[in-house]
């Protein structure tokens, strides 16, 4: 009898070892071949996120109450400095429409690509968080259902954002630009000269990200402006990326460089805009 | 075991949703308390090993289907976390309040190495003293901080355990070990 019951017993060694197994051949597995696991990860999204998109909705209630508790005095000052900046705005846009369409038609001179302003758009909210990488990932509440796909760019306030990486049925993971892992090749407005901005936590501290790689000989100056470029595969041309600062040359010598301040604020982000337009692949531009 | 079992696969569900919304909203300085962690380590210093291992494993895997770069990284790591607390069963007291968030914050600060060794070092970034001072000491002290409220939350287990075994041990008719973690045994052949 005694014999059977240990035969029977599973030790915490085996079921360790066991576990220790699998871990090793998923990242095994998931390094060699990446697509393969892809539906494991979609099914526990899909599983996740109704109830991740409602706890969200519960928080985003009740930081709305709260709101409602804060001082008066304070709402009124702000009304009043927001009905002053509307007036100025207001006057703004009068002489920005003028503006308007002389830019369109140099536009359609010089051949811009204005995919990005024409393109459909869909607005998602974040309802979760990489917990691990200073939040710089995010997931939103839109996925495959909403014709969302990987690559596709993700904006906010008339800023880059970043770009959607994995997409679920229901939901789809966003790496932003001031990932350590994320590069953007960008373009300076003004000089038209090109460079690459790059993310870093550390530097986030201060609110700057990375520019990299701009021509020693370009004259590019605090506030100028970057957005991203034509060359870039995946970025959609012509969006606006943020303003550097403290332009100086690499210790290389070979390039300059620079910090970027991004012109979204990443730290009170609740909802994101995804255009949904992917950029063609060079290959794809072959064979038309 | 089945109750014990959807017990425990509840508990990570909630720790899991609950760290990727509720407590990335509550980040300081862009740090987030580990609630999976302080599952983990709870529950293997309150069940053992066993308990542990597989803990670590579920919410290692949670992570790693939604913000992992490689799947397996994460479970790999919870998981040898979760089977080194379950070592310290043996000393479980259920009115010992300090020991298990000295171990949840042992804990942390391990998996942070971990993760500073996978995601920076591999990457050539080994500025350790930056690491150390911005993420991984208020990581760890906000997890600690946390895990103090939490742990109590979590050691009910303990209570609903010992009944759930206390009332299989009336329908088996009087054994009181037969579906125990192994360490049981092993702890009263040490005696």
């Amino acid at each position: 009898m005694g014999r059977d019951r240990k035969k029977i017993n599973i030790t915490s060694k085996l079921i360790y070892s066991a576990l220790l197994m699998i871990c090793v051949g998923l990242i095994v597995v998931s390094y060699l071949f990446p697509d393969v696991l892809s539906p494991v990860r979609t099914a526990v999204g899909d599983f996740f996120t109704p109830m991740e998109k409602g706890i969200t909705a519960i928080g985003s209630g009740i930081s709305e109450k709260l709101k409602l508790f804060s001082d008066k005095k304070e709402l009124i000052e702000e009304n009043n400095k927001l009905t002053e900046e509307v007036n100025n705005l207001k006057t703004e846009i009068l002489e920005l429409g003028q503006q308007k369409s002389e830019v369109n038609f140099f536009r359609e001179l010089y051949g811009y690509d204005t995919i990005y302003q024409n393109a459909q758009k869909v607005a998602a909210r974040i309802i979760g968080r990489d917990p691990n990488g200073a939040c710089t990932v995010f997931t939103v509440d839109k996925g495959a259902d909403d014709g969302i796909t990987p690559d596709m760019n993700v904006l906010a306030g008339g800023g880059l954002v970043g770009i959607v990486t994995e997409t679920g049925k229901n939901w789809s993971k966003i790496r932003t630009i001031i990932n350590d892992d994320s590069a953007v090749s960008g373009r300076f407005q003004i000089t038209s000269d090109t460079c690459v901005v790059k993310g870093n936590k550390k530097r986030m501290d201060d609110g700057y990200i990375d520019v990299e790689m701009i021509n020693l000989n370009a004259e590019v100056y605090d506030n100028y402006e970057v957005v991203t470029s034509y060359i870039s595969d995946k970025y959609l041309p012509g969006i606006l990326i943020g303003y550097v600062t403290n332009v100086s040359i690499d210790p290389s010598e070979l390039n300059k460089r620079a910090y970027l301040t991004p012109v979204v604020d990443f730290e009170h982000l609740e909802a994101v805009l995804i255009i949904k337009a992917v950029r063609e692949s060079l290959e794809g531009l072959d064979e038309e | 075991m089945i109750f014990k079992t959807i017990i425990i696969i509840f508990e990570i569900i909630i720790s899991y949703i609950l760290q990727v919304t509720v407590f990335t909203n509550l980040r300081l300085a862009d740090v987030v308390p580990d609630i999976l962690m302080i599952l983990t380590a709870s529950l293997a210093y309150i069940t053992g090993k066993k308990t542990g291992a597989l803990t670590g494993f579920a919410c290692g895997f949670l992570l790693d289907c939604t913000f992992g770069p490689l799947m397996g990284l994460f479970a790999l790591a919870y998981s040898t976390l979760g089977y080194i607390c379950g070592f310290a069963h043996k000393i479980y007291d259920s009115e010992d309040y300090t020991l298990p968030v000295f171990l949840i914050g042992g804990t942390e600060f391990l998996f942070n190495l971990f993760y500073f060794v996978c995601f920076y070092v591999l990457r050539g970034d080994i500025d350790i003293g930056y690491y150390l001072i911005r993420f991984l000491f208020p990581k760890v002290i906000y997890t600690t901080m946390v895990s103090v409220i939490l742990y109590r939350l979590l050691n009910l287990n303990f209570n609903l355990f010992e009944k759930i075994d206390a009332a299989k041990a009336k329908r088996r008719g009087g054994t009181t070990y037969d579906f125990n973690d192994f360490d049981l045994t092993e702890r009263k052949k040490i005696r």
